[in-house]
């Protein structure tokens, strides 16, 4: 817990990269985000807790606007990356996901080459003029997935071949192969054996001195383990939201004490 | 467990769960026998249909033949005249050579025995004399079919025991038969006529080319319009159109049309296309559309169950990586679907094959004696082609109805075939 709080010390110097305010969220007449007001830190790994159904997903999702592939869905109030209100009417949603890349609970990459599956962002948003550009950021990309070494043998074999913990750390690779700033992970480790989730986590410490990095997670360990800040929500409220040490040591909302002691979710 | 039971205590749970067992099993067992006399039943139908189109058509595949050494005679066969000629009377002559037995002085006994030449045997005399005029005053070697009577008579579909005035041939044809297969005359082969004549008035003449040819052009025509037309259709519903009463509407016409019975899509066709557009009777460019009316809605719905079940984690991580909602769509969706979508599309292609009355309607049962070159030519289809056979009266012509009838089988066993080839390769990729 010692170097936890080291780390937090240094968080808070850093600046807001994302901001929320009074966001709402309805699912038709489901009112599934009340009234959220965050600010999230550049290069922190930022830790969504919370019981089941309490919104988590539905929150990461309005930062890369995915949401607005749900047709009943609805978002209302302020969200700004590095001060830029991502639902203004100038932003393209697409533009918008190159810059905010995302991660799935289950590992899902296209059932094309290892290759392919890296080269498809880049490819689509004209990243790369040249073979050898695509090469390299494809390289690049796999190696900051910490994955490189496993597959650089293999690079056009299925991606679906991989184990699942292998699987995972290839979606993260294309996720930062669109050079994003913002990488969100909705429970990322929730379908990986706890080798794989090791790795993985060890992967997400790495990724936070490039990136900003917010995390959905059901487990209270793994939200300690990789993250500098924590918000918990309950019934799609923001109840609490700190330095990881602080929410986990001395939580001051009487509920999230109580579901860090387990006693709820 | 049944020392448990067995205990003190009146009615444990297990005592009533064995209690209602047996009349489960009993219930399973039922299930299961019905399952399988189902499937016997289903079993037994196709094999009696196999059975009687075999039994009956096999004949068909095979053809009896009459070889004969002709000599071709100036006299009868002038160079200058050409393509005319007594050709008929050029090859009785030859047949006469082998029975001697057959008074030439007497025409009505010569006519009852060149009775064995089918119709088709001077027109390939004359082709072939016509093609190389030096043949005339030489003696040729020629197999021809016989005439559909002694067709019979070989396949043993002709019984020697029924009473003369009841029979088709006579004792003397009989006998001149006879000699005829001793000398080693009569022989019979595979009968590739069957494939590559059109039709004909003699069934032992008429073949099938002209409709295949006519099925597939059709069928081409068919899926030129539906797959491209049905696929369109399908992506929009299914991905792009807004969630609405419209798209409901729409949704539950789609299906209904899969389920109009066919002919009303021939009586449409034939008002619309014919009746409108002006477009020709009996050509395959109008059977292709009218199959394709009733195959489009087949594609729609196929395609539409194959995008379903590409699983939203696919359009997730393509949307998550900043793809368009149409860079998703044809990029991935639509080529993840697309085993299922070809699986949809062939059985509806198959169903098209088979179908008749729609095409009876725009007159593609017209007797055509030529195959045809493109889908404007008139011609026949299979299914209507087996319809004007077994229409036909004469004896021969059962067995090619039969033989026709294994060929369209023998087409949807196929298309089929790959349809579950393609299903079970694709099956499940991600
Ligand atoms: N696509 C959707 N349509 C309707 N309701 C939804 C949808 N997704 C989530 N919800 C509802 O929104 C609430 C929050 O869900 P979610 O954000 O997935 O929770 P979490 O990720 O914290 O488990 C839940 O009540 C859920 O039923
Ligand atoms: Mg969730």
């Amino acid at each position: 817990m010692d170097d936890l709080r080291t780390v937090s010390k240094d968080v808070d110097a850093n600046n807001t990269k994302i901001s929320a305010k009074n966001v709402q969220v309805y699912y038709g007449d489901t009112h599934a985000i009340k009234d959220v007001n965050v600010e999230i830190k550049e290069r922190t790994v930022t830790a969504f807790i919370g019981p089941s159904g309490c919104g988590k997903s539905t929150f990461l999702r309005s930062i890369n606007r995915m949401n607005d592939t749900i047709d009943i869905c609805r978002v209302e109030g302020d969200i700004r990356i590095d001060g830029k209100d991502i639902y203004d009417r100038d932003v393209d949603p697409v533009q918008l996901r190159a810059r905010v890349g995302m991660v799935f609970q289950k590992p899902n990459p296209f059932p094309k080459s290892i290759y392919d599956n890296i080269a498809y962002g880049p490819k689509i948003h004209g990243l790369a003029k040249t073979k050898a550009e695509m090469d390299e950021i494809v390289e690049k990309s796999l190696r900051r997935g910490a994955i490189w070494n496993e597959v650089k043998d293999r690079l056009h074999a299925p991606g679906t071949g991989l184990s699942g913990g292998q699987q995972q750390r290839l979606c993260i690779a294309r996720a930062i192969a669109t050079e994003p700033d913002v990488l969100l992970m909705d429970e990322p480790c929730s379908a990986l054996d706890p080798i794989a989730t090791s790795q993985v986590e060890e992967l997400i410490d790495q990724l936070r001195e490039s990136y900003t990095v917010v995390i959905v997670t059901h487990s209270m360990q793994q939200a300690a383990r990789v993250s500098q800040k924590t918000a918990f929500f309950h019934l799609g409220n923001l109840v609490e939201y700190g330095n990881t040490d602080d929410i986990f040591t001395n939580p001051k909302d009487p509920r999230t004490e109580s579901y860090i002691s387990g006693r709820i979710g | 467990m049944t020392d448990i039971s067995s205990g003190s205590l009146p009615l444990t749970t297990t005592d009533k769960v064995r209690a209602s067992l047996a009349k489960r099993h009993r219930k399973q067992r039922i299930l299961q026998a019905f399952g399988i006399a189902a499937i016997s039943i289903a079993f037994l139908m196709l094999f009696i249909l196999l059975w009687s189109q075999i039994a009956t058509g096999y004949k068909a595949f095979m053809q009896t033949n009459i070889t004969l050494d002709i000599f071709v005679d100036p006299a009868e066969i002038d160079v200058d005249r050409l393509p005319r000629g007594d050709f008929d009377d050029v090859l009785t002559a030859a047949l006469l050579e082998k029975l001697p037995n057959v008074d030439v002085t007497d025409r009505a006994a010569v006519r009852e025995a060149s009775g064995i030449f089918s119709n088709g045997a001077q027109f390939d005399l004359r082709d072939r004399i016509v093609e190389d005029p030096s043949l005339i005053g030489q003696t040729i070697n020629m197999r021809m079919p016989v005439s559909d009577p002694y067709d019979q008579l070989y396949k043993e579909l002709l019984d020697r025991e029924t009473p003369e005035e009841l029979r088709r041939l006579n004792d003397v044809q009989i006998a001149n038969y006879d000699q005829l297969l001793d000398a080693g005359a009569i022989t019979s082969k595979l009968n590739t006529d069957l494939i590559t004549n059109a039709d004909s008035r003699f069934p032992e003449l008429a073949g099938l080319k002209g409709a295949l040819l006519g099925s597939f052009w059709a069928l081409l025509v068919c899926f030129l319009v539906a797959f491209p037309l049905g696929i369109g259709a399908a992506v929009y519903l299914e991905e792009f159109a807004p969630k609405n009463k419209i798209s409901d509407f729409i949704e539950v016409n789609i299906n209904n049309l899969a389920a109009v019975p066919s002919v009303v899509f021939g009586l449409l066709a034939l008002s619309v296309f014919i009746g409108w557009f002006g477009l020709p009777r009996s050509v395959p460019f109008v059977g292709g559309l009218t199959l394709a009316l009733m195959t489009m809605p087949t594609i729609i719905i196929a395609t539409r169950a194959a995008l379903k079940a590409v699983p939203p984690s696919i359009r997730e991580a393509a949307l998550g990586v900043g793809a368009s909602k149409q860079q998703v769509v044809f990029g991935h969706v639509v080529p993840l679907a697309m085993p299922g979508i070809l699986t949809g599309t062939i059985i509806g292609l198959a169903q098209a094959l088979g179908e008749t009355a729609p095409l009876l309607l725009i007159g593609m049962n017209a007797f055509i004696t030529s195959a045809p070159g493109t889908p404007f030519d008139s011609a026949t289809a299979l299914p209507t082609q087996i319809f004007i056979w077994a229409d036909s009266p004469e004896r021969g012509f059962v067995s090619r109805t039969s033989a026709a009838i294994l060929v369209l089988l023998t087409f949807l066993i196929m298309m089929n075939a790959i349809a579950i080839y393609l299903r079970s390769k694709f099956e499940r990729k991600w």
